[in-house]
């Protein structure tokens, strides 16, 4: 068994820490563990049985294997719980405890007599301090949060890998929300034991798994995770959103050197080296991590727009010329060739406009978006579309999902899909998520996922991979 | 002056003396002006310099020379280095005297070094001047760095253009990418007492480029 599998691919769970109170840890990571069909072992010396399961006082005592533990227990009894999973040979440790490093001096000699505890043993640990995982198409939920008010999302594409267990809850809500999967969640935490770089490798290998997104506060052992990063970026993109800023030691200002590597500008050489995309908010790590699964790279800067309202292409086109990083995303307009546009002026109502942006106008049809889509994806002109997808003209319908899920998923060329718009169209953003269309409800926001890909492709062609 | 001779000099003191660092950038193959270090005006006659000449006191203690008058520029004669000589002999008791030649440049760009808590070296390029001081136009990248890396900075600082031949300046792109390329290589063999490094300016010309300053910070290694 591949050393990580024991957390995501297990056979029996023990939880340690359930308890009369259905409210406890334990007890609700218990409760949501059942739906897994997994083999479970609810521990505590005071029960003899839980939820039907028959209770052990210790891992210990269960006379079968275990593959993985999940402890909430207070921190001071964690050491002692965490040594009997090493005697009975546990592989997997999830430690959602609090009070370790996390909380100063005593925390922080704590959490080192747990790595002491596990040195030298097979036992590797996920946390302490964290939220747990989340494994949707194995039905894998060892996560603490009420369903009531932290919803889960269903089965995806990529895994999303936190350090912040907040920032962990409020992605999965979100998730849920708008009908984004994911293929696993793992709340990390502090980190004492498995590290960022080994749950990228282990990722690169999950097959499910397209696309990693990382969140992440500090970064442990960074030559290690650029090297592991390097190669694992080759195969899947990683993106990686980056809180806090480096501190440096106090000669920093010494030199000139020193005083501008103040700020963030090593992070963003080192994840340009190693094929990180990098996101600079909430929004940009699920946009791009969604993009980046469901999408091919984009070979080249050329972007043609596929609209039906003249304005929004106007608008489109301004953020893809626009300088990167000042409104814009530094890409190109293509140019279309005259062959295509001829075969457009065929299809399309003569005031429609035939150079890009593409303007199928208000009078658009469900087959025009169709053989437009048809058209530009011929073009050897174009490395990438973008597909302005509008439900409010009278002639569209909800065929164009199928329309642009096709040429999504079949097209020669990488295409983001935005749809902008209330109660109906969200109802198709939906749908199409559902149908992993790298969909977006805002032009800029778009925009950038085409960006994301570009840079992946880039990375590629550089790596020689492309 | 080799790494080695760095990795000795890390027992004892936080700091090189430029002349130090010249001598150490000269054998790694980072091309610096002409120099040689001397003790006395006598040794003025022996020189074989071409004028005029550069005379800087120094010293590992003195970080910010130009703050305590210790360089002088455009020294034109023999007779005015004598002087000179004489004068910072007496000014700066304990430094050595470097006397190297003057350079003209096309372009002044900035490379550096620095240990990065998280990553190790890092080195840094960006143009030097006003663009540096102000603008803050530099990229880094951690080392160490493959050509596609150096071509990378040269082309995303947001004066790339200047490098590209801009109004008529020219400037020898090839020796810049050769200077990152040595630069990474020295960094990562300076690792473990590596603590800062500042090659600024560094003159570019049409054919060629040269390190006209440098800095080196030292850490204790573990």
């Amino acid at each position: 068994m591949e050393s990580l599998d024991a957390f995501f691919n297990p056979q029996s769970v023990a939880v340690i820490g359930v308890s009369r109170n259905p409210n406890k840890v334990g007890s609700i990571i218990f409760r949501y563990l059942t739906e897994s069909g997994l083999k479970l072992y609810p521990i505590n010396p005071n029960l003899d049985e839980f939820m039907g399961y028959k209770a052990y006082p210790s891992v210990k005592d269960v006379p079968d294997k275990i593959d993985l533990a999940v402890i909430a227990v207070p921190s001071k009894v964690v050491p002692e719980v965490l040594r009997d999973c090493v005697e009975k040979g546990i592989r997997g440790v999830i430690i959602i405890s609090a009070g370790f490093g996390e909380t100063g001096e005593e925390g922080r000699r704590l959490e080192e007599q747990l790595k002491e505890i596990i040195r030298g043993s097979k036992t590797r640990v996920i946390g302490p301090n964290c939220l747990g995982i989340y494994v949707p198409r194995k039905k894998i939920d060892a996560l603490f949060t009420l369903r009531e008010r932290s919803p889960r999302p269903p089965a995806g594409d990529f895994v999303y890998i936190s350090q912040s267990g907040a920032a962990g809850v409020a992605f999965m809500d979100y998730a849920a929300h708008y009908g984004v999967g994911v293929s696993a969640f793992v709340s990390i935490g502090n980190k004492m034991d498995v590290s960022e770089a080994e749950l990228l490798e282990y990722f690169a290998e999950h097959e499910e798994t397209k696309a990693i997104a990382l969140y992440l506060e500090s970064i442990k052992d960074g030559r290690r995770f650029l090297e592991v990063a390097k190669k694992v970026s080759k195969k899947k993109p990683i993106v990686v959103l980056k809180g806090g800023r480096t501190s440096r030691g106090a000669t920093a200002a010494a030199l000139h050197t020193g005083s501008l590597a103040g700020s963030d500008a090593v992070i963003d050489g080192a994840f340009k080296q190693a094929g990180i995309i990098r996101a600079y908010d909430e929004e940009e790590i699920i946009d791009f991590a969604r993009v980046l699964a469901y999408q091919k790279p984009m070979l080249g800067p050329r972007v043609v727009v596929v609209t039906s309202g003249g304005g929004y292409g106007v608008i489109a086109t301004d953020y893809i010329e626009s300088t990167y990083g000042d409104k814009g995303v530094g890409l190109k307009m293509a140019d279309l060739t005259e062959e295509t546009k001829e075969k457009l002026r065929e299809v399309l109502v003569p005031y429609a406009s035939v150079n890009n942006p593409v303007d199928l106008t208000a009078d658009v049809t469900d087959e025009q978006y169709d053989k437009a889509l048809e058209l530009v994806n011929k073009d050897p002109n174009v490395d990438g579309i973008l597909c302005l997808a509008l439900f409010q003209t009278p002639f569209v319908t909800e065929k164009l999902v199928d329309i642009v899920e096709k040429w999504s998923k079949h097209g020669e060329k990488p295409m983001v899909v935005v749809s902008i718009g209330g109660t109906y169209t969200q109802k198709m953003i939906k749908e199409m998520e559902r149908r992993r269309i790298a969909i977006y409800p805002s032009i800029w926001r778009g925009v950038k996922a085409l960006r994301a890909l570009y840079e992946r492709g880039l990375y590629l062609k550089r790596m020689g991979v492309l | 002056m080799d790494v080695k001779d760095v990795f000795e000099i890390a027992k004892e003191r936080r700091a090189l003396a430029e002349h130090e660092v010249k001598s150490l950038l000269r054998n790694y193959g980072i091309p610096v002006p002409n120099f040689v270090v001397i003790d006395s005006p006598e040794d003025v006659e022996s020189i074989n310099l071409r004028f005029p000449v550069v005379v800087k006191a120094s010293s590992h203690e003195i970080l910010h020379k130009t703050d305590v008058g210790a360089v002088r520029l455009n020294v034109k004669d023999p007779e005015e280095l004598k002087n000179v000589i004489k004068e910072f002999k007496e000014k700066f008791k304990n430094a050595k005297i470097l006397v190297e030649e003057m350079e003209d440049k096309n372009l002044e760009v900035i490379v550096g070094v620095i240990n990065d808590p998280t990553f190790g070296p890092a080195i840094m390029f960006g143009l030097g001047g006003i663009f540096v001081e102000v603008l803050r136009d530099v990229t880094f990248r951690v080392v160490p760095i493959t050509r596609a890396d150096a071509e990378e900075m040269l082309r995303e600082i947001k004066g790339a253009k200047l490098l590209e031949g801009f109004r008529g300046i020219k400037v020898d792109r090839e020796a810049l990418i050769k200077i990152l390329l040595r630069v990474s290589d020295l960094a990562q063999k300076l690792e473990p007492v590596i603590d800062q490094l500042d090659l600024n300016p560094i003159f570019l010309k049409e054919s060629g480029a040269v390190v006209v300053d440098a800095k080196m910070l030292l850490r204790r290694s573990e």
